[in-house]
């Protein structure tokens, strides 16, 4: 059997859990709470040995012998200002909301402006390069929402028909969508019982 | 040059060098993209520190004697194990770490997909047929009706990813059972058009961003022009 330890650790910390989920009695409720919160503890401290992990591969492209990454030393510099600011300040701290409302907010909404552009250049292709009925009725589907999105139909919430005719429409993305949620649901149920189970190990790397 | 005019110019110029991107990618947007990560990366780091580790381990272990804190020594040491993940050689002693995180998280995953997705969309779909409120024969039919559409397109779009082949004599054959492959077809129709709906929505939603975008630049032109 490969990693006994891991093994045992994980299908134990993952039954009290979800024993305590589902059994809401002491003890199992405090344990659960206990390893959540040991969990959550864990997950920070990942959290920090992927930022270092990031920044090792950025510091090995600096300064590889061939083909150097110049890029990535302004990575390392914007993280060490912002990493040595935010020490000091701590993160409630004006300065430090001014990064993220001057230069985190702009990039993003800049990014999802960029979004819009690519999203309609990404259509067109789509059409050139599969044309089927399933793209038609894409293409369709997007109009038709992005039509009811605007609110250009809204006056026509007081007509009868109109009214019943769009909360049809409005149902069709409803069903699809659901079903979409009940596999992922399923997908992550089958995932997260294999783990349970030890079928899965993704641990013991 | 006020500090707030200084953080707007800021603000400025990266939109103008991220937005460059619509040009073709170029060597300013890459740029932008690593001074973003890195930034991204300090902030995280900072909140991580200041607002999981402090307050709920380096403060009561340092502050409060190790006898009222026994527990907390366990994600200590852990979390220290956790930090050989960085060194190829000794990743192994990082794996016990992992094995908590990934059990608890299964079991934090398992225990919201059952209650907070299946759970609520198996009684959302159900909902219309709950028929004893309604008063009038046409509001029956009508939410009767609506109750069958989404069902049918729940089950229908259920089945599109339904992969399982049919069996002949023990051996797979390859085809899905007929029902299914007619489920199946009906299926992408619901789903062509969620997904028609998402893009819209997604569409509409980055478009919003970047008139506010461009409206900011105009913003602070207006003054200079002017």
């Amino acid at each position: 059997m490969r990693a006994p330890l891991s093994t045992a650790i994980a299908i134990g910390a993952g039954i009290i859990t979800l024993l305590g989920l589902f059994i809401p009695v002491e003890p199992i409720t405090s344990l659960r709470g206990r390893l959540i919160e040991w969990a959550v503890l864990l997950a920070g401290v990942a959290g920090l040995v992927a930022i270092v992990h990031l920044l090792s591969v950025h510091w090995r492209k600096m300064t590889a012998r061939r083909n150097k990454n110049i890029p990535s030393a302004f990575l390392l510099i914007a993280f060490a200002l912002t990493f040595a600011a935010g020490m000091v300040l701590k993160p409630g701290h004006p300065s430090m909301q001014k990064i993220v409302t001057h230069i985190q907010v702009p990039i993003e909404a800049s990014l999802m402006g960029v979004l819009a552009v690519t999203l309609t250049v990404a259509a067109i292709r789509l059409f050139q390069r599969r044309s089927g009925w399933m793209s038609f009725l894409f293409a369709v589907s997007a109009f038709v929402f992005l039509i009811i999105g605007s609110g250009l139909l809204s006056s026509s919430a007081n007509i009868p028909v109109l009214k019943d005719i769009l909360a049809a429409v409005n149902a069709l993305p409803v069903a699809g969508a659901r079903g979409i949620l009940i596999g992922i649901a399923l997908g992550s149920l089958t995932t997260g019982l294999r783990v349970l189970l030890g079928t899965d190990r993704p641990y013991s790397g | 040059m006020a500090p707030d005019l200084l953080w707007t110019f800021i603000a400025f110029f990266l939109t103008i060098l991220v937005l460059s991107y619509v040009m073709g990618d170029n060597a300013l947007f890459r740029l932008v993209m690593m001074v973003f990560v890195g930034i991204s990366a300090g902030y995280a780091a900072v909140l991580i520190f200041y607002q999981v580790l402090m307050p709920r381990l380096i403060t009561p272990l340092v502050t409060t004697p190790l006898a009222a804190n026994t527990a907390l020594v366990i994600p200590a040491v852990l979390g220290v194990l956790l930090l050989f993940k960085l060194s190829p050689r000794l990743s192994i002693l990082g794996n016990p770490s992992m094995a908590l995180l990934t059990g608890v998280g299964a079991a934090v995953a398992i225990g919201g997909a059952v209650t907070g997705t299946l759970f609520g969309q198996i009684s959302g779909t159900i909902s219309p047929f709950e028929l004893s409120g309604l008063s009038s024969a046409g509001s029956v039919i009508s939410q009767l009706f609506g109750g069958i559409v989404l069902l049918a397109g729940t089950v229908c779009s259920l089945a599109y990813f339904h992969f399982g082949a049919r069996k002949k004599n023990g051996e797979n054959t390859g085809s899905q059972p007929v029902l299914i492959q007619i489920l199946a077809r009906i299926g992408q129709i619901f789903i062509a058009i969620t997904l028609g709906a998402l893009f819209a929505g997604v569409l509409a939603a980055s478009l919003a961003a970047l008139i506010e975008r461009l409206d900011f630049l105009i913003n602070v032109l207006k003054p200079l022009i002017s």
